[in-house]
């Protein structure tokens, strides 16, 4: 069977050429087909052998017929496809037309408008286009009224037919044989639909004989916009481009219809184009370019860049000339030499040894902060003394100053008389008590003082006056440098009316240099042996002037009366003079001995004595304080009015008293007017002896301080 | 005398002209407003639609074609033709009819954004202008036969207690109609000014 209808496919192949027309071949293949097929019969059984085979062939033919059935059918079903196939790839498409599209409806003067539609296939038939319009409210269907005038697949709407403020619903239809087929409608109001046509003439000129001309642009709106009677408002905006340029330059140009273009390049050619735009509606498109050429109007600069380079070339070398010729001043002024350390001159005669000139330019007025009187005490002080005395007053007063700066500076040559010796003389007075023989050695000393006062050491000196107290150096040494925090009581020096004008001159010396930093020294000097104190330097001002015993003030005050008259001088000289200028550096030197005013001498003098330490209280130290006072005026040599803080002078035991006295002095602090006022005093000067506090160890007897001291 | 009579001449020219620079000035404020207004009316007309879904639009769009604006029963030209041949006042009278229409309408307008609060007050600062170009251009004799065109028909508030679809429907209408009236006005109002000015070439 399998043969059999595997024959039948060659059948089927060979069908087809039957079909052709050869149906021999068929036969033939029928009875191919038909044949029966070898089969090999088994050999054996011949007899039995007969009857199958009588039966394999009748079953044969029955195959046979089937195949050929089958193929017919095969063939019939092939045919009909084949000629369909035929058919089907010879003959032509008809469908309905496909969708047209409506592109785009334009109005270019808000009066009339057209539309485009874009058609789909047409279905290999004939078709046609349509289109019908609805205005809005409506349902009148229109067709277009006119298909030509605006090109093809187009509709034109004239005046007549179009309204302003009216939705048109539009459809294109395409029709053919087969049927039809609708767009999809577009709605449109001819407002918003508005293109116009590019501006028209459109010219671009040069403005002539300017040096920097310009470009003038100038159009006509297109003509069939109707921009006169306001129906359409149009906006224009020009574009210039530079030949061999890619960017167009666009400027709005508003409702005007011409532009200028500022700063063309010279010698440039450019390309103008314009175009409009009504208020709600498209641009057009861009008018054709017009062409200008720019004349070359700007000069070649070669020239004047010359002229720019040479001009500042020259301007640059006056200018570096100028600095060079003036570089030391630029450099002087712009950096500015630094000032050395030091004052000009007044180092020199540091050096030199002389102090006179320096310590005068040092004494400056508000200095000490005293008084003003202080000052003018000074002045007298300086005044009175004999030149050499001056100088040595003047040295110690700027020992004083000195000292006041440098506090333990001692024995210098230059600090003078004083300095050492004063030291020795405070300590001694510190050490021993108010003794006569201190005094009187003292006064035999002074003048010896007084001659040695500069350069002498002041230790020597110190020693001779003092107490003869070996340690008198020491002491004074030590007294040196307690000197401005001394507030022992003052260094009583009695003040004796000392007409000599060495010893004021030793005072003075000693005062100053006590002052300055040994009011031991001072005060050792006219102490008498009695006062000791000592400890208590206040200022050294104070001992210089009021080293004085404080025992005995009679006693020692008479014996040291006279000394102390002829130191008076010094002392007060001292006194004052360690005031002043220790004012500075007073506050804090407390006297080392009070002194108190012993007695008030005829000459006016007052003599002041130290208290005695136990004295110490605060009248004493006030009054040692008030040592720094300093004499306020020297009454013929006699007396000294101490300015003081008056505690020492006078009379009084009592500070008030002292006050009394100081306050008679007319000064501040000072009891100038020592003695003047000493006669009074003189009775209480015993107990007097303003004693200088502590807290008067500023150097200056203050009437205030003075005041609050208790009187003892 | 003839000199009498040139100043009197030249001030008659001057006083005469004097109320058209007014007029002019008032003109070009009044179109400068309804401009606005009508760019405003854009802006929101615009913000809505792209508010919308793509078949809402389509849907309105086909919508909209069978109802119509509440100002259609004034009737104002509707091309060149018909405004060139209405007279100046017809147009400031339709203009200010139309303009009125909305002014009462405004309240469905505004609400939500700000652009829609300004319509209000703009609208009623354009009513003030029209009217006092009507004051300025009609002639006494005129304003009896007018008076039809100026009664007022109530607003018709058709959009009230609607359902979703149909007010965002209604919304649509109103502002096309709103944009569409608005720049009725500022037309009639540009070409009024244009035919006034004294200049025979209205380009501004």
């Amino acid at each position: 069977m399998d043969q059999t209808c595997g024959a039948d496919r060659t059948a089927s192949s060979s069908l087809r050429s039957h079909i052709s027309g050869n149906l021999n071949r068929g036969r033939a293949l029928r009875w191919r087909l038909g044949s029966p097929e070898p089969s090999p019969p088994s050999s054996g059984s011949t007899g039995r052998g007969q009857n199958e085979s009588h039966f394999q062939g009748m079953r044969a033919k029955l195959r046979q017929r089937l195949c050929g059935a089958m193929m017919k059918k095969v063939g019939g079903v092939l045919l009909w496809l084949l000629l369909l196939f035929i058919q089907l790839a010879e003959g032509k498409r008809h469908a309905p037309p496909g969708k047209p599209t409506l592109t785009s409806c334009r109005s270019p003067e808000k009066e009339t408008f057209t539309c485009w539609w874009e058609p789909g296939s047409d279905g290999g038939l004939p078709t046609t286009h349509a289109l019908y319009y609805r205005k809005e409210n409506s349902e009148t269907v229109y067709e277009c009224p006119d298909y030509k005038t605006a090109g093809e697949n187009s509709c034109f709407f004239s005046k007549n037919d179009t309204s302003i403020w009216v939705n048109y619903n539009i459809t294109v239809v395409a029709t053919n044989v087969l049927g039809r087929t609708f767009s999809d409608p577009v709605d449109i109001d001819v407002v918003y639909i508005v293109m116009p046509n590019p501006p028209e003439e459109v010219r671009v000129s040069v403005t002539q004989n300017t040096d920097w001309p310009f470009l003038r642009v100038s159009w006509e709106p297109p003509k069939k916009a109707d921009t006169r009677s306001g129906w359409i408002t149009l906006i224009y905006e020009v574009r210039i481009q530079l030949e061999n340029e890619d960017e167009w330059e666009v400027h709005p140009a508003g409702q005007q219809k011409v532009f200028n273009i500022f700063s063309p390049r010279s010698g440039g050619t450019y390309q103008v184009q314009v175009r409009c735009k009504p208020d709600h509606g498209f641009w057009s498109e861009w008018s054709p370019s017009t062409y200008v050429k720019v004349p070359e109007y700007f000069p070649r600069e070669k020239s004047m860049w010359i002229l720019i380079v040479v001009f500042s070339a020259f301007i640059f070398f006056i200018f570096s000339w100028l600095i060079y010729m003036n570089i030391y001043s630029l450099k002087h002024c712009l950096l500015p030499p630094v000032p050395g350390p030091k004052i000009k001159g007044f180092d020199k005669q540091l050096k030199n040894g002389k102090c006179e000139d320096i310590f005068s330019s040092l004494v400056v007025s508000d200095f000490p902060p005293i008084t003003s009187n202080y000052e003018d005490f000074l002045v007298e002080y300086l005044e009175v003394y004999v030149p050499e005395e001056r100088e040595l007053i003047m040295e110690d007063s700027k020992e004083l100053q000195d000292s006041l700066k440098s506090e333990n500076s001692t024995c210098d040559n230059d600090s003078g008389r004083g300095s050492c010796d004063s030291h020795t003389l405070l300590i001694d007075k510190g050490g021993c008590d108010k003794e006569d023989g201190l005094q009187s050695d003292q006064e035999g000393s002074q003048p010896e003082m007084d001659s040695k006062r500069h350069e002498e050491a002041p230790e020597e000196e110190l020693l001779e006056y003092s107490h003869g107290n070996v340690h008198s150096p020491d002491i004074s040494s030590e007294k040196v440098k307690s000197w401005p925090s001394l507030f022992s009581p003052l260094p009583q020096y009695s003040l004796s009316p000392v007409n000599q004008p060495s010893p004021p001159e030793m005072g003075k010396q000693h005062c100053l240099s006590d002052s300055l930093f040994a009011p031991d020294t001072l005060s050792s000097y006219f102490t008498q042996p009695g006062p000791s104190t000592k400890t208590d330097f206040t200022s050294n001002y104070w001992e210089c002037n009021f080293n004085h015993k404080q025992s005995h003030p009679l006693h020692p005050q008479t014996a040291a009366h006279e000394h102390l008259q002829a130191q008076n001088d010094t002392i007060m000289a001292c006194v004052e003079h360690i005031g002043a200028p220790l004012g500075v550096h007073v506050p804090n030197v407390r006297p080392t001995e009070y002194v108190e005013v012993q007695r008030v001498s005829d000459e006016n003098m007052v003599l002041l004595h130290p208290v005695s330490s136990g004295q110490e209280n605060s009248c004493t130290m006030r009054r040692q304080t008030e040592d720094y006072s300093r004499v306020k005026t020297l009454n013929n040599d006699k007396g000294l009015l101490l300015l003081q803080r008056e505690s020492m002078e006078e009379e009084m035991d009592m500070c008030p008293n002292e006050e009394e006295v100081v306050s008679r002095g007319t000064s501040n602090g000072y009891t100038a007017s020592i003695t003047p006022t000493s006669q009074k005093s003189a009775a209480g000067i015993n107990t007097s002896l303003p004693i200088l506090d502590e807290r008067a160890a500023s150097g200056y007897v203050d009437t205030t301080t003075m005041f609050g001291l208790p009187t003892y | 005398m003839d000199r009498a009579i040139l100043l009197l001449s030249v001030m008659c020219l001057g006083v005469s002209t004097q109320p058209n620079t007014d007029n002019q000035r008032l003109f070009s404020i009044a179109v400068s407003r309804v401009q606005h207004l009508h760019l405003l009316s854009q802006r929101i007309f615009s913000e809505f639609e792209s508010s919308l879904q793509m078949e809402e639009q389509r849907q309105l769009n086909k919508i909209f074609l069978q109802d119509f604006c509440n100002s259609d029963y004034i009737i104002s030209p509707i091309d060149k033709h018909e405004t060139q041949r209405s007279s100046v006042l017809n147009l400031l009278s339709i203009s200010y009819r139309l303009v009125e229409s909305w002014e009462s309408a405004s309240h469905s307008l505004s609400g939500g954004s700000a652009p829609r609060n300004q319509i209000l007050p703009r609208l009623s600062d354009l009513k003030t202008g029209i009217l006092l170009l009507i004051r300025a251009n009609q002639d006494p004799s005129e304003i009896i036969t007018d008076n039809s065109n100026f009664q007022f028909v109530p607003y018709e508030n058709n959009y009230q207690n609607l359902d979703d679809d149909e007010s965002l429907r209604k919304t649509y209408e109103l502002l096309a109609c709103f944009k569409k009236d608005m720049h009725k006005v500022e037309t009639y109002l540009t070409v009024a000014k244009c035919r006034l000015s004294p200049e025979a070439n209205c380009t501004l």
